[in-house]
């Protein structure tokens, strides 16, 4: 039986079917649902109580709904870069499957983004948990009827592809370096963290590195988020203030699409480097 | 139509850079040097050759995961290196002596993942997998973890990983590493049937096991240090060598044997000293049936008493051994010596 | 010798393939960084900033012992090599001593450009009070921290995948409770105590007790008190990492769970 050339849907579908798989292997799902549960409450609970030490607990502060929900959601990029990556180290060196992937008439950058799902899924997990925690227990000022719905779920398909193609260029340089690099992901993703006013407006940066921020996609995703939120709240942070909704939209979607060319061009280009050096199917663990 | 060849490699080279070399160490490695091959639509295909000659650098780069860096490489009339997404929909590969696969996965999910990765229906896909795997004897294993599974069966789910595709060429790099005698020997009739069923398909699998690549290919192909020595059927290669005459004599070990008394006898064109147990066995290639006199006659001037002599017929080891100087066994401690 | 032998490859690894620089230097600088913006945009007090300095070294050890000690065994069974080790004569706590010494090299490094870089990014002012109670408090620490990481090690010779989740679960809960970037003195009492089991925890309030200025008013218990708790856990940790890697090593070869890759 003839072969039929890649199928798009089904590589991706696969990846996914066997990221889940992965990310769900715990003999235990009970200590699943521990770890899923306790791991981003307790990260996030560092933020909180940095705030609370200094400011005596005043979660009513518009500040701190800023940092709450930009840390919350920050969950995403870091899991959807990192899932990305990560799944060619895995591959590579744990499974040893990664040759037999690049054999099969797959289509790479669909399966890696595939793989990436699962972490997403995940990370909407702890994000819901942390938005509950956030809301009933800490009080965080969000009214359901005032959530802009629309806007948040178009600012979440946006972002999902953003951060996706972003985790595809992470993953053509994870193809050509050094198993011990599989923090690429968190690197980049801590940079994110740093420059994009997750926690902190981007004001308090110093000028010249506030600058770097305003080329991310996440600055505005993050920004976009909460104002799907809290609104109000998060417009009165004067970095973004003279800014709409719509405009805040389409400066997101322009940068993520500048983006994503990158990411795809460059992870064609990793790759090819990757067959020339024979990097695909390299061990490299010390 | 179809294309004559499914394999064609013109000027094929492959050099690796040496990182880190220090001075007057070399800071590269020729893998591969002006491979020429054709591999016929429907053949069984075989490169033999010790370890580090180049077969898996040659198969890496015709299962496009590796770029050459000189000459081209045609799989099924395609390019490898310009069209590999054409050439992927074509081709599998399995590769012996290591257990991939995703150990949380059950036997049957593993392989019935790669399927879905080549576009095979799920019905379709589920029939090959309970045929191949009653096949190759894991008819029992299918719902079993495949972490649970010994190296062996881990080897025979990824031989099934390879057919369960139905390729129209098949890359077989060292199918029997890591499978015991039986298992060898199924796996190698199997080989040959699937071969035969059908006219279109194609199989190269690299060995260095002699008897597998006489006893499995049509035509076999020798590689040492990245180049093809010879290309031909087995029965062809080996009698190349029936001109001349082979010997075993075996003797007991002894202080006063001295090999290269016996290379200055004129029609000797190769003795190999072989021990087992106490004993030595001596391989004598002669230029003609005659001089085993003279050869006699020189163990009774060394005083060493024959215990066993038999004339044997050539087999690819010979061919090797005529061709490289030295025996596969002794031509791989001597790369590995050559690298430390 | 098994430990300078087993910290040979680590120490080579690190030379040979220096790129763990960028990612074992850059990337807790930035957590460093991020925090230390989260209190100048809260206007915290000058300290708190050098608090998330040291917090943001000291992390570099607790990861050491976590994925290089801790979780290592795991790894090495994935390997293959457990099986080596454990046939070998080498003692199994010598091995990973050896494994942590390795990868001390690069954890040193990385604790000292923390330092050293945010101290003169931030201008952090310190008032060192006792430099030799300093140094005991810090060589105390690490003892206790490190038999914690060879008992929490002898689990993992009986888990397989479960291992990797445990360790990343533990990360950011010991990060939480040991007080990286804050004072614990926050903490009701009986949590702050729980959490003191954890060497870093006392270890951290010690330390910027004796090199803040603010830091013995933002104490929990004396740094005298500290001490010999630190004491103490050391003690307890390091007995008990001996005791429980035999057991959990026999434990292991009863069950078959030394050799298995359940990758």
């Amino acid at each position: 039986m003839k072969v039929k050339r890649t199928n798009f849907w089904l590589s991706f579908k696969t990846a996914i079917w066997l990221g889940w798989k992965i990310e769900s292997n715990w003999t235990d799902p009970f200590l699943f649902f521990i770890y899923s549960v306790i791991k981003p409450i307790t990260g996030a609970s560092i933020v909180v109580i940095m705030f609370s030490v200094i400011t005596h607990a005043d979660f009513s502060s518009p500040m701190f709904a800023y940092m709450f929900i930009g840390n919350t959601f920050y969950q995403y990029v870091a899991a959807i870069m990192t899932g990305v990556s990560w799944a060619i180290m895995d591959d590579r060196e744990h499974y040893r499957t990664l040759k037999y992937i690049y054999t099969a008439p797959v289509h790479i950058p669909l399966y890696l983004i595939g793989r990436g799902v699962a972490r997403f899924l995940t990370a909407t997990f702890a994000v819901l948990i942390l938005m509950v925690f956030g809301i009933f227990i800490l009080k965080i000022p969000i009214q359901f009827a005032n959530v802009h719905w629309g806007l948040f779920l178009l600012t979440m398909a946006l972002g999902a592809v953003m951060l996706s193609m972003i985790g595809l260029l992470l993953a053509g340089i994870a193809l050509n370096t050094l198993r011990q690099n599989f923090f690429i992901g968190d690197v980049v993703a801590g940079s994110f963290f740093l420059l994009c006013g997750v926690i902190y407006p981007l004001d308090i940066l110093p000028n010249g590195i506030r600058q770097i921020g305003y080329f991310i996609p996440v600055t505005y995703w993050i920004e976009l988020i909460r104002r799907s939120f809290v609104g109000n709240i998060a417009q009165a942070f004067p970095t973004f203030t003279q800014f709409s909704d719509l405009q805040l939209v389409l400066i997101l979607l322009g940068t993520a699409v500048v983006f994503g060319v990158i990411g795809y061009i460059s992870f064609i280009l990793f790759d090819r480097r990757a067959r020339e050096k024979g990097f695909i199917d390299w061990s490299t663990s010390y | 139509m179809l294309d004559q060849f499914s394999i064609q490699t013109e000027k094929l080279g492959r050099v690796y850079k040496l990182r880190g070399a220090k001075k007057g160490e070399a800071r590269s490695l020729v893998a591969l040097k002006d491979i020429d091959l054709t591999v016929h639509r429907g053949e069984l295909f075989g490169l033999l050759g010790p370890n580090g000659a180049g077969k898996t650098t040659l198969i890496k780069i015709l299962t496009t995961l590796l770029s050459p860096t000189s000459g081209r490489a045609m799989v099924a009339g395609v390019d490898v290196e310009r069209y590999p997404d054409k050439v992927r929909p074509l081709i599998n590969m399995v590769s012996g002596g290591e257990s991939s696969g995703y150990g949380l996965l059950t036997v049957r999910d593993n392989l019935w993942m790669f399927s879905q990765f080549y576009v095979i229906p799920s019905k379709e896909a589920n029939a090959r997998i309970k045929k191949l795997l009653d096949i190759v004897g894991l008819k029992d294993k299918t719902n079993i973890r495949s972490s649970d599974l010994s190296t062996g069966l881990r080897q025979k789910m990824n031989i099934v990983r390879g057919f369960m595709t139905d390729p129209d060429v098949l890359f077989m790099d060292e199918p029997s590493l890591g499978l015991d005698v039986e298992a060898s020997r199924d796996v190698r009739h199997f080989i040959r049937e699937w071969v035969n069923q059908d006219q279109r398909r194609t199989l190269m699998l690299t060995t260095h096991y002699m008897v597998e690549a006489d006893e499995l290919c049509d035509r076999v192909a020798i590689i040492n240090h990245g180049q093809v020595l010879a290309c031909d059927k087995p029965a062809t290669l080996k009698r190349q060598l029936q001109e001349h005459a082979i010997f075993e004599i075996e003797i007991q070990e002894n202080p006063n044997l001295d090999i290269a008394g016996f290379k200055s006898i004129r029609g000797v064109n190769s003795v190999t000293r072989q021990e087992v147990d106490s004993k030595v066995s001596l391989e004598f290639v002669l230029k003609e049936e005659a001089v085993l006199a003279d050869v006699i006659g020189k163990l009774t001037q060394m005083q060493l008493r024959i215990q066993n002599l038999r004339k044997r017929e050539p087999t690819l080891e010979d061919v090797f051994v005529r061709l490289v100087g030295r025996r596969m066994e002794e031509e791989e401690k001597n790369a590995e010596s050559s690298a430390n | 010798m098994t430990v300078l032998g087993r910290a040979y490859p680590r120490v080579v690894g690190t030379q040979r393939e220096v790129s763990w620089l960028l990612f074992d230097v850059l990337m807790p600088m930035m957590g460093v960084i991020g925090y230390v913006l989260v209190y100048k945009a809260l206007k915290a007090p000058e300290d708190y900033v050098g608090f998330v300095v040291i917090g943001g070294a000291m992390i570099a050890f607790w990861m050491n012992v976590l994925w290089s000690m801790s979780s290592q065994l795991y790894w090495e069974k994935e390997q293959g090599n457990l099986a080596l080790y454990i046939i070998s004569p080498a003692n199994l706590m010598a091995i990973l001593l050896g494994m942590a010494v390795g990868g001390l090299v690069a954890t040193t490094i990385r604790a000292t450009f923390v330092i050293v870089f945010g101290s003169l990014l931030f201008q952090v002012h310190y008032a060192l009070t006792s430099f030799w109670q300093l140094g005991v408090v810090f060589v105390l620490c690490m003892v206790a921290l490190y038999g914690m990481g060879m008992m929490a090690s002898s689990m993992f010779l009986l888990l397989s995948r479960e291992a990797w989740h445990i360790a990343n679960l533990v990360q950011e809960p010991v990060s939480l409770a040991s007080g990286f970037y804050f004072p614990i003195k926050f903490f009701p009492f009986w949590v702050a105590a729980v959490a003191s089991f954890i060497p870093l925890t006392l270890g951290l309030d010690a330390i910027r007790q004796l090199i803040f200025a603010s830091g013995p008013t933002l104490g929990f218990i004396s740094i005298s008190l500290e001490i010999w708790i630190l004491l103490g856990l050391s003690i307890v940790f390091v007995t008990g990492a001996r005791f429980l890697l035999k057991k959990m090593e026999n434990l292991a070869k009863k069950e078959g769970r030394l050799t298995e890759a359940r990758r």
